[in-house]
This record gives C-alpha cells, sequence and structure tokens, in this order.
C-alpha cells in the first residue's frame, strides 16, 4: 500500500469514528433506543416468570440453562434481533431523509462510506449493547443457583458472540434495504419473518440462501419436540464457514449500502 | 381619514351544526392509503381469501360435481357458523388484517405529529371526538372491507346458490355474529393502532411497534405455553385472545379451554389503556420543557 | 476579479418535473443574491454547487475543483438548509458540537468554536435545552450558527431570514454583510427582494428553473420601477380622485372597481407615484379607507419580466 492509500484509510477511519461517537451519544439519548431497550429486557420478565414458577407452583423447574439456550437465545435470533435490526438498519438512512438532517452530514468533510460505515456502527453497537444486557440477566437469572459453574459462562459467551454477528449481519442487510428503498419497512417483514422463516423447511443446499441459517449452525442442534417450532429442520453448514459467510455478507452489503449512498440523490418530501 | 386599528375582524356568526364534521379527515385518510403503491399491490391480495371462501361456499352447493374431493374438504365445505369462523377468526385473517391497519393506520395520528398539523385541526370547528372518530374511521373502512363485506356476502350469496331460506331458518343469529365480531376486531385494531400510532412521529417505528406487538405477543405465549402447559398464557397472545372471542360469537368451542370472558377483559382493558394515552397525546398545542 | 463558483449548462430534472435548466454562472467572491419566487429553482440549484445532489447535464466547479463527492473541500463550504430539521432530542450545543466533531476539530477547537457560533446567533443562554423546545426564530439562528462555526470560506444560505423577527433579520443581514468584509465568498438565497437588496447588488433571478438575469441590482430595480404597477384606493369620492390623477403622465389607466368606492390606477413610475400620492390626498381633501397594491409581489415583477 503507497503513502496516499495508507493516509486515505486512517483518513476514513477516523472519520467514521466521528460519525460514530455523534450517532451513537444521539442514539443513546434517544427515546426510541429507550423504549427498544425495554423490549430488549422482555426476556428477561420471561425468565424471571420461569425462575419464580417452581416457588409457587411446588413443581420443579427445567433446567436453567436449557431453557436459556433453547428459549431465550432462540426468541432474540429469530425475533428480536430481526426487529431491533431492521429498525435501526433502516434507520440509518431512512432517518437522515425523513427526518431532512442528511444536509447536516453530507456538508461536512467526511466520505459518505463514513456516513454509513460510521451510522452502522454506532447503531449495531447500540442493538449489542441492548441485547446483551438482556442476554446476561436473563442468563444470571436462570442460572442463579449455578452461578458457580464456569463451564455455563463459555456458553453465555457463545450464545453472545452468535446474537452479535446476527445483528451485525441483519443491521447490515437492512442499512442497505434502507439506503435504496423509500419504504424498506416491508422488504425487511418480509424477508425477515417469511422468507428466513419459509426457507428453513426446504431441503439440500436451499437454507443455505438465509442469514439465520448460518447463525443456527453456531448454535447446537436442538432435539426435537418442545420448542421445535423455534428451530425449525436445520442441515448445519461448519462454523467456520458460517461465521466466514456472516462476514462476507455483511461486507457486501455494507459496500453495497456505502456505493448506493455515495450515487443516489435523496429527495427531501414536503 | 379613517385608520384601522386592527387588520383582521371578529367573526360573529354561528357555526352551521355539520352533521359529520369527522368525514373530511376519513376521506382524506383512505385517498392517501390508496396513493401508497405497496398497498395497492396488498389491498387486493388481502382479499383473495375471500375469493377463495365465496368460492367454497358455491362448491358447497355442488359437491356432487366434485366426487375426488377428500373428506376433510367434504366436512370443511359444510356451510355452518364454523366455516365463517373459519374465515373471519383464523390467524391468517388476523395477520393480514395487522398487515392491512399498518399500511392504512400506522401514519394517522403520527404524520399529524411529524407535520405539527394538530394545531391546524383544532383550530378548525372540529371536537377531539371528530378528530378520533375521522382517523378511526378510516380503520374502520378498510377492516370492514376486510371482515364485514365479506361475511355478510357470504351469508347472502349461500342463500341464494342454496336457492331457499333453509340457511338463514337455521342461523338467523349469523349476520348478527358476523357484524358483532367485525366490529369487535375493527374496534380493537382502531384502538390498538391508533395508540401506538400516536406514540411516535417516526411511520417506521410505529409499523414496526404493530408488527412486533403482535408478533412477540404470540411467541411469548407459545413459549409460555411450552414450557408450563397453562392455557392461561394464550391471554399473552392478541391472537389467540381475538379467537377465542370470535368463537363466541359463532357458537363454536373456544380453542383455548379458558373462559373466553378473560379475553374480552384483555382486549378491552387494551382499548381503554389506548384511549386514555390517545386522549393525552392527542393535543392542539404542545408544550415541551 | 477572481471567478470562485462556476457552472456549466446545469440542468437538473426531478422525474419528468424541471428543476434547473441549462444555467451557465460565474459567481466571484463577495455576497450574491439568489433571488426568485417559491419553487423557482434557487434551493436546487444551491444543493447543485454544494454537491448534495447531482445534475443530469452540466458541470459545477468551486474554485476550479468538482465538488459533487470530494468531501475534503467541505471544510471550506458552509451550509444553512432552508428546511427547518433537526436532530430534536439533541441540544443546541451537543447538535454543534457533533457536527464540528465531523472536521476534525480538537475537542478545545470545537468548544471555543462552538462558543464563539453561538454568541454571534445569542443563543449562548439557551444551549442547553433541547432543539425541539426552541422557537422557530432560535432553530433559524441555530440552522445559521452550524453553517458559520467552521469558519468557511465559502457559505451558502437557503432563506436564512425565514422565521426572523425584524430585528434578528437585521443582526443576520448585519453579520452577512461582515462575511463580505472578510473576503468570503457568500450566497444567500430569498424570495424576497428587499431582503436581498439589502445585502448586496450583486443578485441572480431565477424563475421556472431558468436563470434570466444577472448583475447589478439597480438594472433588476430599473425593471421592476418601470413595470406598470396597479394600486387599489379606497375612497369616498373616487371620481374625484381619478380626476386629479388623469392629468399626471406617470399614470397610465385609471379604472373604477366593482365597489363603488374604488379605484384602480395603473402607474409606470410606482416611486413617484407613492410620494405624491400624500400631498395629493391633503390637496383635494379627500379621505382615504384602504390603499393596497395587488401586484406588489415578486411573482406580478416575474410575471411582468419574463412576460418582455
Amino acid at each position: 500500500m503507497n503513502k496516499i492509500t495508507v493516509r486515505r484509510l486512517l483518513f476514513l477511519w477516523n472519520s467514521i469514528r466521528k460519525v460514530y461517537s455523534f450517532f451513537f451519544f444521539m442514539g443513546k439519548k434517544s427515546n426510541k433506543t429507550k423504549i427498544f431497550f425495554i423490549v430488549a429486557l422482555l426476556p428477561v420478565i420471561m425468565a424471571l416468570i420461569i425462575k419464580l414458577n417452581p416457588i409457587f407452583s411446588g413443581r420443579s423447574s427445567t433446567e436453567g440453562i436449557y431453557i436459556f439456550s433453547n428459549v431465550i437465545i432462540v426468541f432474540y435470533l429469530q425475533a428480536l434481533i430481526l426487529l431491533l435490526a431492521l429498525f435501526f438498519g433502516t434507520s440509518v438512512c431512512s432517518e437522515e431523509v425523513e427526518g431532512k438532517t442528511l444536509t447536516y452530514l453530507t456538508t461536512r468533510p467526511v466520505s459518505k462510506s463514513a456516513i454509513i460505515l460510521g451510522k452502522y456502527a454506532a447503531y449495531t453497537s447500540l442493538v449489542i449493547l441492548m441485547t446483551g444486557i438482556g442476554v446476561t440477566i436473563s442468563f444470571l437469572i436462570l442460572n442463579v443457583n449455578k452461578l458457580h459453574d464456569f463451564s455455563l459462562y463459555e456458553i453465555l459467551i457463545r450464545d453472545v458472540i452468535v446474537l452479535s454477528l446476527g445483528i451485525m449481519c441483519y443491521t447490515a442487510l437492512f442499512t442497505f434495504v434502507g439506503t435504496f428503498l423509500k419504504k424498506s419497512i416491508l422488504f425487511g417483514f418480509v424477508f425477515g419473518f417469511g422468507w428466513e422463516n419459509v426457507i428453513q423447511y426446504f431441503p439440500g443446499s436451499t437454507q443455505r440462501f438465509s442469514i439465520v441459517h448460518y447463525l443456527k449452525s453456531l448454535l447446537p442442534v436442538p432435539k426435537t419436540g418442545r420448542f421445535s417450532f423455534l428451530m425449525f429442520k436445520l442441515e448445519p453448514s461448519t462454523p467456520v464457514a458460517a461465521v466466514f459467510m456472516l462476514f462476507l455478507i455483511t461486507g457486501i452489503f455494507l459496500g453495497l449500502a456505502c456505493l448506493f449512498f455515495s450515487l443516489k440523490d435523496y429527495i427531501f418530501e414536503d | 381619514m379613517t385608520i384601522k386599528e386592527k387588520g383582521y375582524a371578529h367573526w360573529d356568526g354561528e357555526f352551521l351544526d355539520k352533521k359529520f364534521p369527522w368525514w373530511p379527515i376519513t376521506r382524506y385518510g383512505i385517498k392517501l392509503t390508496f396513493r401508497r403503491k405497496q398497498f395497492k399491490f396488498i389491498f387486493p391480495l388481502s382479499l383473495l381469501p375471500a375469493v377463495f371462501f365465496l368460492a367454497g361456499i358455491y362448491v358447497s352447493e355442488r359437491l356432487e360435481d366434485f366426487p375426488f374431493f377428500g373428506r376433510e374438504t367434504v366436512e370443511f365445505l359444510q356451510i355452518n357458523p364454523s366455516y365463517f369462523k373459519a374465515y373471519l377468526a383464523s390467524s391468517f385473517m388476523i395477520f393480514l388484517i395487522v398487515i392491512i391497519v399498518i399500511f392504512c393506520g400506522s401514519g394517522l395520528i403520527c404524520d399529524d405529529l411529524k407535520h405539527n398539523a394538530l394545531q391546524l385541526y383544532f383550530s378548525r370547528p372540529i371536537k377531539k371526538k371528530d378528530y378520533f372518530f375521522g382517523k378511526t374511521a378510516v380503520i374502520v373502512f378498510f377492516l370492514f372491507i376486510l371482515t364485514l363485506v365479506p361475511g355478510l356476502v357470504f351469508f347472502i350469496m349461500k342463500l341464494v346458490f342454496s336457492g331457499s331460506f333453509k340457511f338463514f331458518v337455521s342461523y338467523p343469529w349469523l349476520p348478527l355474529s358476523i357484524i358483532g365480531y367485525s366490529v369487535v376486531v375493527t374496534a380493537f385494531f382502531s384502538f390498538f393502532t391508533l395508540f401506538l400510532s400516536s406514540l411516535s412521529k417516526n411511520r417506521r417505528y410505529v409499523t414496526i411497534l404493530i408488527f412486533g406487538t403482535y408478533i412477540l405477543s404470540d411467541i411469548f405465549y407459545r413459549i409460555f405455553y411450552d414450557i408450563f402447559s397453562n392455557h392461561y398464557f394464550s391471554l399473552l397472545s392478541l391472537r389467540a385472545n381475538l379467537q377465542q372471542v370470535g368463537a363466541v360469537f359463532f357458537s363454536q368451542k373456544t380453542p383455548y379451554p379458558i373462559h373466553w370472558i378473560y379475553s374480552l377483559l384483555v382486549l378491552s382493558g387494551i382499548c381503554v389503556l389506548a384511549g386514555f394515552v390517545l386522549k393525552k397525546k392527542v393535543k392542539g398545542v404542545e408544550i415541551v420543557k | 476579479m477572481k471567478t470562485v463558483i462556476e457552472t456549466k449548462k446545469l440542468s437538473k430534472w426531478y422525474g419528468n418535473v424541471l428543476g434547473l435548466s441549462d444555467v451557465s454562472l460565474q459567481i466571484e467572491a463577495g455576497i450574491t443574491g439568489i433571488l426568485g419566487p417559491n419553487g423557482a429553482g434557487k434551493s436546487t440549484f444551491l444543493k447543485l454547487i454544494t454537491g448534495q445532489i447531482k445534475p443530469n447535464i452540466g458541470s459545477c466547479t468551486i474554485e476550479g475543483q468538482k465538488i459533487r463527492n470530494n468531501y475534503h473541500f467541505y471544510s471550506k463550504i458552509g451550509f444553512c438548509p432552508e428546511q427547518d430539521s433537526f436532530y430534536e432530542e439533541m441540544t443546541g450545543w451537543q447538535f454543534m458540537t457533533g457536527l464540528l466533531k465531523l472536521h476534525h476539530y480538537s475537542p478545545s477547537e470545537i468548544k471555543a468554536m462552538t462558543k464563539e457560533a453561538l454568541e454571534i446567533v445569542e443563543l449562548t443562554e439557551d444551549k442547553d435545552r433541547v432543539i425541539k423546545s426552541y422557537s422557530r426564530g432560535m432553530r433559524q439562528r441555530l440552522k445559521f450558527a452550524q453553517a458559520i462555526a467552521h469558519k468557511p470560506e465559502i457559505i451558502v444560505f437557503d432563506e436564512p431570514l425565514n422565521g426572523l423577527d425584524p430585528l434578528g433579520r437585521r443582526k443576520i443581514i448585519r453579520l452577512i454583510k461582515s462575511y463580505e468584509e472578510e473576503g468570503k465568498t457568500i450566497l444567500v438565497s430569498s424570495h424576497v427582494l428587499p431582503e436581498i437588496e439589502a445585502m448586496t447588488k450583486q443578485i441572480i433571478l431565477i424563475h421556472q428553473g431558468k436563470v434570466f438575469a444577472q448583475g447589478d441590482i439597480h438594472y433588476i430595480r430599473d425593471l421592476i420601477d418601470t413595470h406598470p404597477h396597479i394600486v387599489s384606493i379606497k375612497c369616498r369620492n373616487p371620481r374625484q380622485l381619478a380626476s386629479t390623477f388623469i392629468q399626471e403622465d406617470y399614470v397610465l389607466n385609471i379604472h373604477f372597481g366593482s365597489a363603488d368606492n374604488t379605484l384602480l390606477i395603473e402607474t409606470n413610475n410606482r416611486d413617484k407615484f407613492f410620494s405624491l400620492l400624500p400631498s395629493l390626498f391633503v390637496k383635494y381633501n379627500i379621505e382615504v379607507d384602504e390603499i393596497t397594491s395587488p401586484d406588489d409581489n415578486l411573482q406580478a415583477v416575474f410575471d411582468y419580466l419574463v412576460e418582455k
């Protein structure tokens, strides 16, 4: 790499950092983030109910870690992170166009790619933070009597990483959709709650055309029966291939988002 | 020389008592919804189930022409209140209703908040209740097309295809059930949608709230039911509650073995809460500290 | 003087709506007013020269450089948009510092610049209030502040006086004029002629997406002054008043309005007409109820100029 390229990359990196800090700060203060944070904490209430029920009903409870891996994580994976990524991902561009604030960003000495990447990074980390807190609290509640068992923490770390990869990938996809579609939400619903679910019923390689396939490939395959409606039929890829594909999908969609954002004219509607 | 003190004069006339002051709001809301490209595509699609059910009524009178139908199909095509319930209170129909209210209802109040239009509304001779009524009527219009109209058309067509009043004599209360259930579903979704629409100035956010609340409430129920095997958790699900009430309207066995009154209470509770929040949120002037 | 901004055959369409057509201009340092009625294409022109949208045909350069996607250049540009939009949940201070961060300044520089800009627009006291609680005038001043905070060499103001009270207008006009003295290049758009007149002599007239006049404001003023003007006068005895006007050479036409007491007078010398009017009233003891000028607006002037 010659000096000019290095200087450009450094400038891009610095710009991304500036945009990141601007939107991370703004996102934290936003009322919408607060509401979504409460939504991300819903599984904590679920965990509390599950944990407290045996005390009142007198019945023995299911193993905490089993509930955590098969219910809480899958719930996050198949519903919550999709909703959060859909809102925050599409917000990266649509929020600026709908709010007519894009002008303030595009007349600053930062590249349009830096705006997209910085804002994407800010919102992705906010969502990871929100879900990370919810997941950890749920984990602690469900395994309150086994907190000394350090092997369980490996499961927590693995699951948080898988969720973070999911958030990273879905947010990138919806960021891209937000840059070129005016009404991106419908696409998000169709993809997230239609395609991602339906395609899992198809045999062979078909399910590799979904993001959730690679995420589930990183989790242990659950036994059929209880909670099967959350997992469907999985024919997993190898963990290495899954992680590689998740990063590849993220990279492709972010690249496309930067490209579209740099080329497209955004006209504000009255 | 006379110098005018004021550039305006107070109007001393009396307002004519207009019969439907909310109508312009409704008309504009319906017009705006139809202007949306995606809606133009989705709305006709949402009427497809009604076409299939109507075809089912026709076929039910000609079953001898379809000998290849299996026992289950033939059973399904026995036109009775259960058939009407299968259309109006099915999971698919409730999902369709959610999609339609997202299009026609998510922006109803939220767009007014975004453009500070509430002041414009309330500077005219309309009252708060006219505003709400006008907005609600937009949702009512679309949901009645999806529920009430097909329901009544099925009933009439059954009479026409059968060529007798036997069906009416057997189920004279059915038209009232169709009207009653359609009103309950529409009223619930009107309150629910307007409530969420009043929470933000961002239509995307409201859309996700409507869809998310519906989906998450159902997933919660299914998870809790799988863990505790307790049907009372069905009260968490909007869909399950509507189906419970629907079954009662059509004199069918409720899908969950709990008393339907609880479901009605949950739905009513949501409506009361929504009404309370709406009353607080919709104001002519907003003071920000 | 050196050309700072140059456009060649600049054209922009929004679908089948014409935004701007075939605009070739050279703009020098100093204040240039962009004048035109609403929807004339002023904002489109300003967005094009600041690289926010790309032209369908033609090009635009600032100091010889292409501007679109040339983001390094934006450290030299300040833009005050027309639309009244902000990150509403931020405070004025957070908004300013956040945007200045994107200029890669150090935290101390950002603080100093923000402080200075907010002082200039007199928002220091309200800096910690959330923007959504600001009045229209405060929001306009904040928009102004973010455009000047980084001390740009080229400043583009799109309708900067909207929503300001007369005092605020005077202050902003004075500020804009002070930037000219610093050798900056300033573009100001407005649809109100006296506003532009108060700031500069150099104007560009835009109408229906086309530039049809550029140059000294006196030239435009002359055109406007010779534009036949209709003045409506409501008085007790319009026929008596008409008889006094009929002898004046600057009066082209006299009509009686539909209401009995209205007189419509067409003049080709507006200034002379209005300067002599009071003395005529006094001389003939005419009681006047109302004087209005139905076509005293920019749109009427443009219509007249376009026809011409």
